[in-house]
């Protein structure tokens, strides 16, 4: 019997539907209408999503590679093959929207278990304090008090970075900031907790404390944590680095130069959902938590150190995420207490944050004070970097260790550079502790960087998008620390921005008061090394699948969507691989039981490498499908192909199985099929201290336009316009890519015009609410037009890179730039207030002898020679960049090419000077920045202290 | 999540109800408190600022709700000022530049005239303002000093930041005041009484009825400029509101709210104009309400900058009254 017939025979008892038992006729009805039992009329073959035949394929969404219409001006993609047409590129709702939207999404505060009692935490009232006493014998005593703990319940310290572990559950010996956690109570209702806490008797010893972080920098008697032979002097600096690349005597003799002094102050993510978290040790003694958390894994671990129980034991429920945005990545005290409460007391606790709590436990950008020195020589290339970072930690080290690195590293590119310079320095202070958010590390020194661009452009009379397009980094090349650029869409995104906006027509011609800035960004997708650096090769993400006879795909993960739409994503790569209709996607992703360890949500890596890994689980998958097919159809799976529910002869689509048959007969003898699908990011990067912070498979690039109002007699701005290019590889789901965009325009207006924590004379954060704490309204939204830019990323999953922090970078400089368009005034502080927009026009007023705030010159650009140079030079790159990007021209590029250098040859080689420290040379300490001025102490083991 | 503290809450359903209730209070000593919207009390209370054991809501109360040219009453919601087509325009202007749409819906004309006034060191949980050692305002009985101003243990110079009141001012309002010891009514300058703890004349157990204009309040051009970070939701960090009868310079009303501890009204700089109001003589009389008020450091914006902002908008609102656009 020949195939074509076969599939004839086919078609008959399709026509009647695929039978659910042998022998039973379909489609029975009885009188009463109901229907026959066991013998319903099952959909037919191919079935499973809500259409009733085969869709067509999608040649629109089939890339041109493999015989689509899909255009790839970036190039071809090594999962092109894996491309049906499905999901991938396709604007998708969420696929958690419909319950979120219903309000039936569970956040932290949804959850009610049988039973529950309410905790309550005591916090500190003083900044800085020794706990010498606590009495808790009157809370205890109080009826309605079923549980009470204290630091001493819970002496194991934890944090999320393995190397700083400085946090307890609960104050041990002293309290670092007004809000922190000395004692907790669980009761059985709210007012009765609360009234327990004002019956602790505690006695202080009040210690001197410390908030400027100028002042952490010296010796104090008192150290806000001790770190043993490695504490720099008996300062409160938690992190120093020093970074030194390329020629530093590039920078002599500049052609142009900027030096800025920053000041920018902290700033929190203001998500919606409060913390709220739920314990609750089941009948079996295991800790059920749930908590919404952006990285459940390592809240595992600290959970398991902390409470001195095997990870095993303990179930982490991550619920829906009301808004993470890097500030619920840390495991939190506040979910060691809950779970000490209920231990305690036998019962689930609950534990819901006030606002004010949010605030004091922070983890919000850094207040930062930043100095960048930049200069360009004769052509316009830009020859030294020169930044020194001194970043506010608050209380804890939290993410700063790495914070501290990437102050400085992810300002080396999308520019390439004549030599790089960084000294970083994050010190501790009595202030609610600083961390990870949105674009982390990368936002305060890329805003000083970008606006120094624009003043050296000023200064030689050229455009400023010419001279980033003239210094740009191509595709695959490296940059002057080490790290290995791949698909990079700067260029396009500059252009693209460059058109959108008119700029050309406006920059430095519109009237005093209206402005127009531009502004770059450049982020990791994902970092190179996990958190937990293992030396068993442990992936960064895996994702386990099961198809059982329905059809349903089950996808199990551990990546926590945090609103980002990271179970989307899973759902649309698992749904193009399988050919299948995304509603027969389920995506599993909440309890720590069921789901392989993924890392988290933090640094940008979900989608690029948990989408990564459910390729690999579903094309395990595929193959079994098509194999099942093989030997029903007698073709080879290199000339099937599948397409919405079937499998089928690529030269003649008639014949075929459908997706359910084929999947039937992969399941003979073994059940539901299982796979599992792992990432790892290769091994890349330098060898120096340090060298792996910033290191990411790839990278994201971002410009944009920003267009200002300026009352320039109020100092009010209001940002009206912004043409945002971001290059995320391949949009996965062009909605979701635009909507991070648009976010993260509103994000970074936030901490560029008005967000601020406020800490007051006294050192108390005076704004630890809503209202004062001043988060850009609705109205306050400029119009924003997302460009989205494909470079196609060739380890990216269909060739996509992160969308969630870099395109927040670019906004603010955008902004600040602008503001000087309009004013012609250059504002160092942030955020741009209106108090500090008109001091600075006050100043520029009285500058200019008293003039009238209407009568300000508004800056006008006249080219100089060297516009020409640069716009030659640019073009030449396009060319070239072109044909890196399509792998046309596969010759190394390092940072340092553009100076002339071979980079087939190492650097050092070819210049003398050229180096390569993580150590300042003793001559080089007296001419240190502020945070510089860190290496001036010594480590205490070099002092023969603590051993 | 904050815990609302419990209160008894009581609905009269008359005027005359209530004021028997307040004085059967304030009989048996106990303490409470009016509210209309709620939306100023209500959040007060959840941080734990001056709850008392009994509230008293006017929202029960019919008659008390009118909008017209020449009457509000205390329980006209903001949100029906902003579109009511019989107010003074310049009121319903004030009006739509409080709070956010959503808080006006609920937000009344007596509980804006009334609103507690603010400070960075007061709005505060109990647990910040703890850690404080409090504050002169809300001193939990421990005596404690003014954190704006140390050392001066007498005024509490918290922040009115009413936006409606200057408005009233400068449409030369009348405020009508009921208690349990009669009616009595006064100008709305007279109503506020310096001290941001004392705020206003109304004496325990007295509530506002209304406010009413003048004949001819309807002839008055008027204009109320406003200053904040955001454009919804922000409290005024200074707010200037001006009228006239046009081409009459006698009638000319200036008022300003946002920068002391009770709004202003600026006859005074008025009438040391010697050459009398005009396009020419704004500047100076701009200057002249600006240096005439103090604002201290308790709200978002710093005081000086704030203090040389009256003087724009001063300049903006006298621009707009003379129809003056340049």
């Amino acid at each position: 019997m020949n195939h074509r017939c076969h599939q004839v025979m086919r078609g008959d008892v399709m026509a009647g539907g695929y039978r659910q038992q042998p022998g039973a006729s379909s489609g029975e009805v009885r009188k009463d209408g109901k229907r026959v039992a066991g013998k319903q009329k099952f959909p037919p073959p191919g079935s499973g999503g809500s259409r009733p035949t085969m869709a067509p394929r999608d040649l629109d969404a089939i890339p041109e590679s493999v015989g689509g219409k899909e255009p790839q001006p970036a190039g071809s993609h090594i999962h092109d093959r894996y491309r049906t047409g499905t999901e991938v590129g396709k604007p998708r709702a969420l696929v958690d929207s419909h319950a979120k939207v219903t309000g039936q999404a569970w956040y932290g505060d949804d959850v009610r278990l049988p039973n529950e009692i309410i905790g309550k935490i005591l916090r500190s009232p003083h900044h800085y304090a020794k706990i010498k006493s606590i009495d808790t014998s009157k809370v205890e005593a109080l009826p309605g008090v079923l549980a009470v703990a204290t630091g001493a319940d819970a002496p194991n310290t934890f944090g999320v970075l393995p190397v700083t572990k400085d946090e307890h559950a609960m104050a041990v010996e002293k309290v670092r900031h007004v809000g922190d956690l000395v004692a907790c109570v669980a009761a059985v209702d709210e007012a009765t907790a609360m009234e327990a806490l004002n019956l602790f008797e505690i006695e202080w010893e009040v210690l001197e404390p410390v908030f400027d972080p100028r002042k952490g920098l010296e010796d104090q008697d008192e150290p806000i944590h001790w770190r043993g032979k490695y504490h720099v002097g008996t300062t409160n600096v938690q992190k120093r680095v020093f970074q030194e690349f390329g020629d530093r005597s590039l920078v002599e003799d500049p052609t142009a130069s900027s030096h800025g002094k920053w000041r920018m102050e902290g700033v929190h993510h203001g998500f919606t959902e409060p913390h709220a978290v739920v314990a609750h040790w089941d009948p079996n003694g295991r800790l059920q938590l749930y908590t919404p958390q952006q990285v459940p894994h390592y809240a595992h671990r600290a959970l398991s150190t902390v409470l001195e129980v095997p990870m095993h034991q303990i179930n982490v429920i991550r619920t829906f995420v009301g808004g993470g945005f890097g500030g619920k990545s840390d495991p939190f005290p506040h979910e060691m207490c809950a779970a000490i409460l209920a231990r305690k007391a036998g019962r689930p606790v609950r534990i819901n944050f006030t606002r004010e709590e949010v605030y004091w436990i922070n983890r919000g950008r850094h207040p930062s004070y930043i100095e960048v020195k930049m200069t360009a020589d004769e052509e316009a290339r830009i020859s030294g970097f020169d930044i020194d970072a001194l970043i506010d930690g608050g209380g804890f080290a939290s993410f700063g260790h790495v914070t501290s690195y990437y102050n400085g590293v992810l300002a080396t590119a999308p520019y390439e550079l004549g030599s790089f310079h960084y000294t970083g320095a994050r010190v501790w202070t009595n202030k609610p502790a600083s961390g990870a958010m949105r674009g982390h590390g990368a936002v305060n020194t890329r805003c000083a960087v970008e606006v120094g661009l624009d003043e050296m452009a000023e200064q030689m009379q050229v455009d400023p998008i010419d001279l980033r397009l003239a210094n740009l980094l191509p595709p695959h090349s490296r940059t002057i620390s080490g790290f290995r650029i791949t698909s990079n869409g700067m260029r396009e995104a500059l252009e693209r921005v460059r058109e959108g906006s008119e700029w050309d027509s406006k920059f430095r011609q519109m009237p005093l008061g209206k402005g127009i800035g531009i502004g770059c960004g450049f982020f990791i997708s994902g970092s190179g090394l996990p958190i937990h650096w293992d030396p068993n090769r442990f992936p960064h993400a895996t994702v386990h699948m099961q198809i059982d006879m329905d059809g349903g795909v089950t996808v199990h993960t551990g990546a926590a969507d945090i609103g980002q739409g990271s179970t989307t994503a899973v759902a649309q790569v698992v749904s193009e691989v399988l050919a299948l209709p995304i509603e027969m996607i389920h995506v599993r992703s909440h309890e720590s039981d069921t789901s392989p360890v993924d890392l988290g949500s933090y640094s940008s890596r979900v989608t690029f490498m948990n989408a990564n890994a459910a390729i690999r689980a579903a094309l395990d998958i595929r193959e079994k499908l098509l194999n099942a097919a093989w030997e029903m159809l007698g073709y080879h799976p290199d000339v099937l192909v599948l397409n919405d529910r079937r499998i089928y002869y690529k030269h003649d689509p008639a014949v075929g199985v459908s997706y359910l048959e084929a999947l039937h007969k992969a399941q003979e003898d073994k059940g539901s099929l299982i796979s599992s699908g792992a990432y790892r990011s290769p091994p890349m990067g330098g060898v120096h201290k340090g060298a792996a912070a910033g290191l990411a498979p790839a990278y994201s690039f971002s410009a944009y336009v920003a267009e200002v109002d300026v009352d320039v007699e109020t100092g009010l701005v209001s940002c009206t316009n912004v043409w945002a290019a971001h290059d995320c590889g391949k949009a996965l789901n062009p909605l979701a890519v635009e909507g991070q965009i648009i976010g993260s325009c509103h994000m970074g207006l936030g901490q560029v015009l008005s967000e601020k924590m406020v800490y007051g004379r006294t050192g108390h954060l005076q704004n630890p609410n809503l209202l004062e704490y001043k988060i850009p309204s609705v109205h306050e939204m400029p119009h924003v037009t997302p460009i989205i830019v494909e470079s196609s990323d060739p380890e990216g999953p269909f060739g996509a890179k992160e969308a969630g922090e870099g395109p927040l970078l670019p906004i603010l400089p955008a902004v600040v730039n602008a503001v000087y368009d309009a004013i012609g005034v250059r504002i160092r502080e942030l955020p741009l207030t209106p108090d500090v927009v008109w001091k600075a026009i006050s100043a520029k007023t009285k500058a200019l002898g008293g003039i009238d705030e209407t009568e300000l010159p508004s800056p006008r650009l006249e080219h100089s020679s060297l516009q020409e140079t640069l716009v030659a030079r640019g073009t030449e790159h396009k060319e070239r960049d072109r044909r890196r990007q399509r792998s046309e021209d596969t010759s190394a590029y390092v940072n340092g090419v553009l100076f002339g250098f071979d980079p087939d040859q190492p650097l050092e080689d070819q210049v003398e000077g050229w180096r390569s420290a993580v150590e300042p040379v003793p001559e080089q300490l007296a001419e240190l920045g502020l945070a510089g001025k860190a290496w001036l102490k010594k480590e205490q083991r070099q002092m023969g202290g603590d051993q | 999540m904050m815990l609302m503290p419990p209160f008894n809450l009581h609905h009269p359903k008359t005027v005359e109800e209530a004021c028997e209730l307040a004085s059967t209070f304030l009989a048996n000593n106990e303490s409470f408190d009016w509210v209309a919207g709620g939306t100023d009390l209500l959040p007060n209370y959840k941080w734990h600022i001056n709850v008392k054991t009994h509230v008293i809501s006017l929202a029960n109360i019919s008659g008390l709700d009118t909008i017209s040219m020449h009457e509000i009453g205390a329980m006209a919601r903001l949100g029906a000022l902003t579109t009511s087509k019989d107010v003074h325009p310049l009121i319903a202007s004030a009006a739509s530049k409080i709070a956010s749409s959503l808080i006006r819906n609920n937000a009344t004309v007596g509980g804006n005239i009334c609103l507690d006034t603010r400070c960075f060191w007061f709005n505060q949980s109990e647990d910040w303002r703890r850690s404080i050692d409090w504050c002169h305002k809300e001193d939990c009985g421990t005596g404690s000093d003014c954190r704006v101003i140390p050392n001066q243990n007498t005024l509490c110079v918290a922040t009115y930041q009413g936006d409606l009141a200057p408005s009233l001012m400068v449409l030369e309002g009348m405020i009508h005041i009921i208690g349990p010891n009669g009616q009595r009514n006064l100008p709305v300058e007279e109503f506020f009484q310096l001290d941001g703890i004392t705020r206003n004349v109304l004496q325990e157990g007295e509530f506002i009825l209304k406010v009413t204009f003048p004949e001819g309040v309807e002839k008055r051009t008027g204009s109320y400029k406003k200053l904040r970070i955001r454009e919804s939701w922000d409290f005024p960090e200074a707010g200037v509101a001006s009228s006239w009868i046009a081409g009459d310079a006698s009638t000319l009303r200036i008022a300003s709210t946002a920068l002391e501890s009770i709004p202003r009204s600026h006859q005074d700089e008025i009438d040391g104009l010697e050459s009398g109001f005009s396009s020419e003589t704004i500047p100076q009389l701009s200057e002249a309400i600006m240096k005439s008020i103090k604002p201290v450091n308790n709200t978002a914006l710093p005081p000086r900058y704030r203090k040389s902002m009256v003087r724009v908008l001063a300049k903006r609102s006298l621009r707009e009254i003379l129809g003056d656009r340049s």
